[in-house]
């Protein structure tokens, strides 16, 4: 229960920033992906600082996740070629629609009718990855559901 | 306030703190696919209970509900990109052909790799797993190039 109600929080404000820093416009993205602004990679890139600085903190600080008591883990996969392949089909369509999923389910909210098609058509190709029962390929959460090729260590032999 | 685009240092680093906010409250790996793959797993199922990842999904599209509420809504275009800007009249028709489309492979794609730019982009990125670096890298590079390509069609 604590975990859900915090998962949804951290939903709001992430979608909340999403939609205030103009990602959720594709026109942004747009310009963003032909070079024509550096917004985008400028926040991508202070994101990704800030994420990395505050996992190692975590790693020293804390061994434990607050609300779980689970073991802070560092989950980390060697490529393999799904990920590439994967990532050329998930890039055409993120260049085609100028939304990804973050943006897209904010779309929704915000209630951008066209949203309704590009949501509808992320649903039905996640259900067809399913279908397909590529079960080994679901990393999408660690934790006990899953155990990455490359294992999984301890956030603490992060550094 | 809402009107103008939050500064990207403000911005960022806001995003990265919901990852490492996932991290030290339940030991998760922040993504949206993953969300996204939860609730059409369980929906598929007959089933209704959703784990965190779930209701992270579910909480995007409140937050982005809530900017509007906020008077966020007028901030920017308004269209739906090149879309919008290049089909008009009975033309867009094709849009929601292409919306659908474009969807299918985004979600097929990011179920594929493991995740999509928040997943690998920045929460498996920023545990420097090599395929989320592998994932980003290359997602990032498809879409500039297929950007350029679309630009040059239209």
């Amino acid at each position: 229960m604590k975990t859900r109600l915090a998962g949804a929080i951290v939903g709001v404000v992430f979608g909340f920033t999403l939609c205030w820093s103009g990602m959720s416009d594709p026109a942004v993205i747009r310009a963003a992906l032909l070079l024509q602004e550096s917004y985008l990679f400028l926040m991508f890139v202070s994101a990704f600082l800030v994420a990395v600085a505050g996992q190692r903190l975590l790693a020293r600080a804390q061994a434990r996740a607050l609300l779980t008591e689970e073991t802070l883990t560092c989950p980390r996969e060697r490529p393999g070629r799904r990920h590439v392949v994967g990532s050329v089909v998930f890039g055409v369509g993120w260049a085609v629609a100028d939304a990804c999923p973050g943006p897209i389910a904010t779309q929704v909210g915000q209630g951008i009718p066209w949203a309704v098609f590009t949501m509808a058509g992320v649903l039905a190709g996640v259900y067809l990855f399913l279908r397909r029962g590529a079960a080994e390929t679901e990393p999408a959460a660690d934790g006990p559901r899953t155990a990455p090729r490359g294992g999984v260590r301890k956030l603490a032999g992060a550094r | 306030m809402l009107d103008q685009q939050l500064a990207w240092y403000v911005a960022g680093p806001l995003l990265g703190l919901c990852v490492v906010a996932c991290r030290s409250l339940f030991n998760g790996r922040l993504g949206v696919t993953g969300g996204f793959s939860e609730i059409v797993g369980q929906v598929s199922r007959g089933s209704a209970r959703l784990d965190w990842r779930g209701w992270f999904a579910l909480g995007l599209v409140a937050g982005g509900a809530l900017f509007v509420l906020l008077g966020g809504g007028d901030a920017f275009s308004g269209g739906y990109g090149w879309l919008t800007e290049t089909f008009h009249g009975a033309e867009r028709a094709a849009i929601p052909v292409i919306l659908l489309s474009a969807g299918v492979l985004i979600g097929f794609g990011a179920k594929s790799a493991g995740g999509c730019t928040s997943g690998n982009g920045l929460a498996g990125s920023s545990l420097l797993s090599p395929a989320s670096l592998a994932a980003t890298a290359t997602f990032f590079a498809t879409a500039i190039a297929t950007s350029f390509l679309i630009e040059a069609l239209i």
